[in-house]
């Protein structure tokens, strides 16, 4: 038998006392937080990508995760970007009749701003709310309950079991729903386009500004987006602590730092689309 | 044998586990005590290799855990079982898939080989024709079950109960520390169980160490446990009201 006795240091020397950082300490810290939350996301994407190569396939998992992006997002995605299509193409022929009253290329701008950017960028946008809540809070409450240790006792690392599955299931269906959220958001634009300003749609489509650069710019974005949320989500979801507090604060980081990813993201592809399609 | 050699681990300004050394010996069962937040759950884990300490190491079977890259410590913990707090039954799976799942994810035994070994598990833990069930529709005893059947189904020569009886009623809680001592009596195992429920897990273990604050004030056979003139051992393992903790 071994008494250590010592219980009564433990006492003494309990819980060391949080120091006071200061202004300088608090902008350090955060800054250190935002280094080791992007080196935790990187780390996120890497174990995914090896986990592609290397880990263990999981029969229909993918097929199950496309259903609950893709099929779920198709509603929610066809009445917003049905609305923004409407309002961009109202506001853009306004502003337009004040400059010159030819309308005739409104369509063919307008086609080639969705399949450069907004189509991508907004549609993106609409589903790191709805997917990216969704993935951070389903994690997040199998990290609370313990089922990611769960996992990891039985051989199955999470970021292979749940992310790897999510991700590839966000890549095709982001650039699926991205596609047909153009298309809406183009119709309804065709639609107001005729209401409201006598454009008529044969007019308002005009493919001359398409070009190959857009279509690469706009497909790239599409990829990026679909890697970037269940990534981004995924890893605020493994990195929840506490109770069901804790489930929420890494829902609402999740939507944050995927609307954020997206942004940036939109930011460099399309700036590598200017400088290598101008 | 599992040796726990200097063990330290900290949460932010929290000191949670203070050089623990310890040593299971084969078959034993041991349990594991100490009043709340102790760090009684955090040990398990880190013994499981769930969290990685700031210090120290954990030496199974001659292998310190922590050496082993993620890949080679995720195939090594096909050594290990292990019973949640929480259960961590996979809320999306039935109790046949939650129990066939570490049989599925680290051998390569044909289905109508799993189907026999759930079923044995689920005669095991007396809930035969369960296999359909979802966890949503289970008591928090029969989780516990399933959670038993679900850590002992591999095998494994190391089992880690965390808490196996929390939340239970006397009777039930007793029929689980039973079962769990028969379970790992048939299969030879070594064990460490944490439990809060102190009355009933003196009935079961061989051996008994208690953490205190972070570190480890006792390591002993049962009956020393129970005989033990610590002040803090003694006020812990009888329940007293007055003493130093």
């Amino acid at each position: 038998m071994s008494s250590a006795g010592s219980a009564d240091q433990g006492a003494q020397d309990g819980e060391a006392p949080p120091q006071e950082l200061g202004l300088v300490g608090e902008i350090g810290a955060t800054a250190l937080d935002l280094f080791d939350g992007a080196r935790g996301m990187y780390s996120v994407l890497v174990r995914t990508l090896y986990y592609t190569a290397y880990g263990r396939r999981e029969p229909g998992s993918t097929v199950h995760y496309m259903y609950e992006i893709g099929n779920k997002s198709l509603f929610f995605l066809t009445v917003v970007m049905g609305f923004i299509g409407m309002i961009l193409v109202y506001q853009a022929g306004v502003q337009a009749k004040r400059v010159i009253p030819d309308l005739t290329l409104l369509g063919a701008t307008y086609l080639e701003l969705l399949i450069r950017d907004l189509a991508a960028s907004i549609g993106a946008l609409m589903l790191a709310t709805r997917v990216g809540a969704g993935i951070a809070a389903e994690i997040g409450s199998m990290v609370v309950t313990e089922q990611t240790d769960a996992l990891r006792m039985c051989a199955a690392d999470p970021i292979d079991y749940l992310i790897k599955p999510r991700f590839f299931a966000s890549i095709v269906m982001t650039t699926a729903l991205i596609i047909w959220s153009a298309a809406v958001a183009f119709t309804s634009g065709m639609l107001t386009a005729y209401s409201f300003f006598e454009v008529a749609p044969r007019t308002f489509c005009n493919l001359s500004l398409i070009d190959k650069g857009d279509l690469i710019v706009g497909l790239s974005k599409c990829v990026a987006y679909g890697a970037a949320i269940p990534i981004v989500s995924g890893y605020c979801g493994l990195s929840t602590f506490g109770g069901s507090e804790g489930v929420g604060w890494a829902t609402t980081r999740a939507v944050v730092n995927s609307s954020l990813a997206v942004i940036i993201l939109n930011f460099f592809i399309s700036g590598a689309g200017i400088f290598l399609f101008p | 044998m599992i040796a726990i050699e200097e063990i330290e681990k900290s949460f932010g300004h929290n000191q949670v586990l203070r050089r623990v050394k310890l040593d299971v010996p084969k078959g034993c069962l041991y349990g594991l005590i100490g009043p709340g937040a102790s760090g009684k759950s955090i040990l398990l884990k880190i013994i499981a290799g769930l969290i990685r300490p700031e210090g120290g190491r954990v030496v199974v079977e001659g292998q310190n855990i922590f050496e082993m890259p993620d890949i080679e410590l995720q195939k090594f913990r096909a050594n290990f079982g292990m019973l949640f707090q929480n259960y961590a039954l996979f809320d999306y799976l039935t109790v046949y898939e939650n129990i066939a799942f570490p049989l599925r994810r680290m051998t390569t035994m044909t289905e109508e080989q799993i189907r026999e070994r759930v079923a044995d598990r689920l005669k095991r833990v007396q809930l035969p024709g369960f296999e359909d069930r979802m966890p949503s529709g289970l008591s928090g005893g029969q989780k516990k079950r399933i959670g038993v059947a679900r850590a002992t189904v591999m095998q494994a020569p190391y089992v880690l109960y965390d808490e196996p009886a929390a939340g239970l009623d006397p009777v039930t809680s007793q029929r689980i520390f039973n079962l769990l001592r028969d379970e790992q009596r048939a299969a030879g195992s070594t064990v460490i169980m944490v439990s809060s429920d102190i009355e009933r897990l003196l009935t079961v273990t061989d051996r008994v160490g208690m953490l205190y604050r972070g570190r480890l004030i006792f390591d002993g056979t049962t009956a020393e446990a129970q005989e033990s003139q610590d002040p803090y051992v003694r006020q812990f393992v009888h329940g007293l009201v007055d003493g130093p903790l």
